[in-house]
């Protein structure tokens, strides 16, 4: 048995009842710290390898502790964040707690929406204006964007967008509009809710863990 | 192209005896992989290429990066020989 810990964030101190497993199948689990929880799971490494499985197995836990009990707040951590025992892991929560508390207030009652806009096959449009256009409207509809890498020449458009959830059907419906709309020349690839990774930034030095 | 297909062919051939340290920041462009292994990730989500080919691609891919990360770790511990 290991004492390390993975964790996927941070929440407001509660009991957590969750359908899924953590990376590697293991079960989760919270560390409490005063108002705070991590959500946690058992580790055999302290450097877990970024495979598609793990990656999944990461968002899909921030996913059901962003919808558990009619929808929590989550500060996400990256992939990877590995503490060799609670105790680390407790500290990290007591150096950060005014900065975890910040930003669960931070990105209370929100979600992390994607959108991707790629280029069909052999299609050319005119991007300026495409990201312009559907920049315009979504802004309308949401909190806060984040630009993304453009990481493929096929990629036009690639942003993140903090919407608050009783928005969120305002914003499904202006992705549908620009799907339809750009149909002829453009993939258009919406994803989430997601827990807000664009939206926050707390990091902690490999020292802490 | 010919080195890095060199090197997947074989690769018990030294890395240091097949490149130039000079060319390997731009050959082994760890970066420029790491977005073809997006790119073929997003083109396999959007249906554009089947299971088969992103898994094949991938794998690829992989190996390349692999290849490269140790790459840049030799001509790192180089450096410092030389020193």
């Amino acid at each position: 048995m290991s004492s390390n810990r993975y964790t996927y964030g941070v929440i407001e101190q509660a009991p957590l009842d969750l359908d899924v497993t953590g990376v590697d199948g293991a079960p989760i689990e919270t560390v409490d710290y005063r108002s705070l929880s991590a959500v946690v799971s058992e580790i055999g490494t302290m450097e877990p390898e970024r495979t598609d499985e793990n990656a999944a197995a990461h968002d899909e836990v921030l996913r059901a502790v962003l919808q558990s009990d009619g929808g929590r707040t989550v500060v996400p951590m990256r992939f990877g964040m590995v503490f060799k025992t609670e105790n680390a892991l407790k500290n990290i929560l007591r150096n950060g707690r005014v900065a975890f508390r910040r930003s669960l207030n931070d990105l209370d009652g929100m979600v992390e929406l994607g959108v991707k806009l790629v280029t069909k096959d052999e299609a050319t449009v005119d991007r300026p204006a495409v990201v312009e256009d559907v920049a315009t409207r979504l802004r309308a509809v949401a909190d806060t964007e984040a630009g993304n890498d453009l990481y493929s020449d096929r990629l036009v458009f690639n942003r993140s967008y903090l919407v608050e959830r009783d928005d969120q059907t305002a914003f499904d419906d202006a992705v549908a509009a620009i799907e339809a709309e750009y149909d002829e020349d453009l993939h258009v690839q919406y994803n989430g809710p997601w827990a807000p990774y664009n939206f926050v930034d707390i990091e902690i030095g490999a020292e802490g863990r | 192209m010919f080195v890095i297909d060199d090197l997947l062919i074989n690769p018990f051939v030294s890395i240091m005896e097949a490149v130039h340290s000079m060319a390997i920041s731009e050959l082994y462009d760890t970066a420029a992989i790491k977005n073809e292994i997006k790119e073929n990730r997003l083109l396999y989500e959007l249906g554009e290429r089947s299971e088969a080919e992103y898994e094949r691609r991938n794998e690829e891919l992989e190996t390349q990066l692999e290849i490269a990360r140790e790459a840049h770790e030799q001509t790192r511990g180089k450096v410092e020989v030389m020193r």
